[in-house]
């Protein structure tokens, strides 16, 4: 266990050092000139000169390298061309919003894929199992973007019955800051009517961000679920008496669980993805949101320190993930100490 | 002994060739989604037949026409007839994603032979660049790439190819690595036949099977990448009529006029959905752990 854990933090040193070199190669290379971006099309070429010398444009292609990673170890993405802001803090003022939904998403996706891929595996090539191929097929086929507005026209647009965008309502004020999720704030510090308000405000922007995750946790939930089913000791429980949920639960779902761990691992990286779209169309004040009105201003420093954060925390995830999957399958365990 | 032969081979015949085409005869789902994506593109391809209203021309005084007879899915802000956008875009959405793939497994199939046969440092470099795309989730870092080389459709394109990359240069690789084990390249490598002629004849035709299934699975996601990425500006730029760009425009006037982002809405979603349900069908049936 211990050598897989060592092993494993040397790969995420290697991909770290990997995802700021792509990043860096994005943001420096391939642009063309982010000096003359940075000034614009009009300025002189001395302010041009000035500007490149100043972000280090001059000096060769490995030294530049050396500065970008030492400045993103010490916490510099540099400053938004937009906000003028430096782009690390944007991003941390934004960070606890995007979190907030995906775990709102991610819940849902659980709470509602881990039934219905066991009722689908249970009733295989019956009714329900056709329900739920039909409404993953849908969830991976479907674009973000549009199912968010189709959901906005019905429930917002014809019944009124939740808003369309931000995170809680503009005349009630937001709960002081602990943890930045409005739903805990607002529970912490008792404050019920911005509790519901949040609440509503959530609910739409992560049931259709959590649906492609949805789909991808269904099937898999199904397809394991039928592999365990057909094991022996599923028999021999039944022989011996055992039915109904708590052979469902206690005996099959647990083994099944564990192949969905990284699958879950996986669709997470795409569920960030999503999070982009949905809190664009939402209106969600998100690390998302942030990067699509900077594309529109072509802001390089927030759009590559976005993706930089973001793949340095879906590595991390991973990482989880793995060890997860290391400490649920005693198998695994096992045959790593030999 | 010859006759033993022939028994032989005509109780081997229907085993296997027979069950593939049984299975894809019942799998309802599959058909249907060969049969949405036949009409999607016909209905493209004929575009020009099927309506007579020019995608592009801007026509100020039909604008936002609701549907009707006259305009089955109704008119944008500058009064083009939206149905005839779809159809013309249908050669865009469908056209590009399927160019990313092709692109893509091409790619991936030369660096994943050349990997795998050749082994050593050049087995080494290829792979971990790989790790290093796959770092990334992708849809985030198609969005960077796509900003890095400017904003354009052919650039969504080209950026939905490279991430999508490493899948194939795995595939093509481990089929690789069990290829160059067997007796036939072994022979071809001792009569000192040159490595890029065993590549193309022995390797690479071999090992096309599984990437073509993927290919297949990946369509669907490669039409909706470039659509999201056209949604976000990052992709095909007005007035060309993208299906992604379409909504983008169109969501902004969505509790007014419904019509706008719906229909191109649906045209992607359809498409997005006949593949994969070509995709699954195909999985289904050459995957022996899913028929069990």
């Amino acid at each position: 266990m211990k050598k897989m854990i060592m092993k494993r933090l040397a790969l995420l040193v290697f991909v770290v050092f990997g995802v700021t070199f792509v990043s860096f190669f994005l943001s420096h290379i391939i642009p063309g000139d982010p000096a003359r971006m940075m000034v614009g099309q009009r300025a002189s070429e001395e302010t041009l000169k000035q500007v490149r010398g100043q972000l280090g444009l001059d000096q060769p292609v490995w030294i530049q390298y050396v500065t970008y990673v030492k400045n993103v170890i010490s916490g510099d993405l540099g400053t938004s061309i937009r906000t003028q802001k430096p782009v690390l803090d944007d991003l941390t003022a934004f960070f606890p919003a995007t979190l907030e939904l995906a775990m709102a998403a991610f819940f849902i996706a659980l709470l509602i894929g881990i039934p219905l891929g066991v009722l689908a595996a249970v009733k295989k090539d019956r009714f329900w199992d056709h329900f739920s191929r039909l409404f993953s097929i849908s969830g991976v086929s479907m674009p973000v973007f549009w199912s968010g507005l189709i959901i906005i026209l019905l429930f917002y647009g014809y019944l009124g019955w939740f808003p369309a965008s931000g995170r809680i309502d503009l005349n009630i004020n937001p709960p002081t800051r602990v943890t930045g999720f409005y739903l805990i704030d607002s529970l912490l510090s008792g404050d019920i009517v911005a509790f519901k308000s949040s609440l509503k405000h959530i609910l739409l922007p992560a049931l259709v961000l959590s649906y492609a995750q949805l789909a991808v946790i269904t099937r898999q939930v199904r397809a394991s679920m039928l592999e365990v089913l057909g094991q022996d000791y599923i028999r021999t429980a039944m022989a011996n008496g055992i039915h109904g949920w708590v052979l469902l639960y206690r005996y099959a779902l647990r083994n099944a669980l564990i192949p969905t761990v990284t699958v879950v691992g996986i669709s997470f990286g795409s569920l960030l993805g999503g999070a982009v779209v949905t809190e664009t169309i939402f209106g969600w004040p998100g690390m998302g949101k942030y990067v699509v009105d900077s594309i529109s201003y072509l802001d390089f420093p927030a759009i590559m320190g976005f993706t930089l954060l973001i793949s340095i925390g879906y590595v991390l995830i991973n990482l989880v993930v793995d060890l997860t999957y290391y400490f649920l399958d005693p198998q695994l365990r096992e045959s790593e100490v030999d | 002994m010859s006759a033993e032969i022939q028994t032989v081979k005509q109780i081997e015949k229907p085993i296997t060739i027979h069950p593939v085409w049984y299975k894809l005869k019942n799998n309802k789902m599959t058909w249907i989604g060969f049969v949405i994506i036949f009409v999607i593109i016909l209905t493209s391809l004929l575009a020009p037949v099927l309506t007579s209203y020019d995608p592009t021309k801007i026509y100020i005084v039909e604008k936002f026409q609701g549907p009707s007879g006259k305009h089955w899915f109704g008119t944008d802000e500058v009064g083009r007839d939206i149905l005839s956008r779809i159809l013309y875009g249908g050669r865009l959405s469908l056209g590009m994603g399927v160019l990313a793939i092709l692109i893509t497994a091409a790619i991936g199939i030369v660096l994943g032979t050349i990997s795998g046969f050749f082994g050593g440092y050049i087995d080494q470099i290829i792979m971990r660049i790989m790790d290093m795309i796959l770092a990334f989730p992708t849809l985030i870092l198609a969005m960077a790439l796509a900003a890095a080389l400017g904003p354009s459709l052919q650039n969504a394109m080209l950026a939905i190819a490279i991430v999508k990359i490493p899948v194939y240069v795995r595939l093509a690789r481990s089929e690789t690595l069990v290829l160059r084990e067997k007796l036939f390249v072994k022979s071809a490598i001792t009569f000192g036949i040159h490595p890029v002629r065993i590549i193309l004849k022995h390797i690479v035709p071999n090992s096309l099977s599984p990437v073509i299934i993927q290919a297949t699975l990946d369509i669907g996601d490669a039409i909706l990448m470039i659509a999201t990425l056209g949604f976000l500006g990052l992709g095909a730029q007005p007035p060309t009529p993208e299906w992604g760009a379409m909504i983008s425009i169109g969501w902004k006037y969505l509790l007014d006029f419904w019509w706008y982002p719906t229909f191109p809405g649906i045209f992607l979603f359809m498409s997005s959905c006949a593949f994969n349900l070509i995709g699954d069908g195909i999985r289904d049936i050459l995957d022996p752990k899913s028929n069990s």
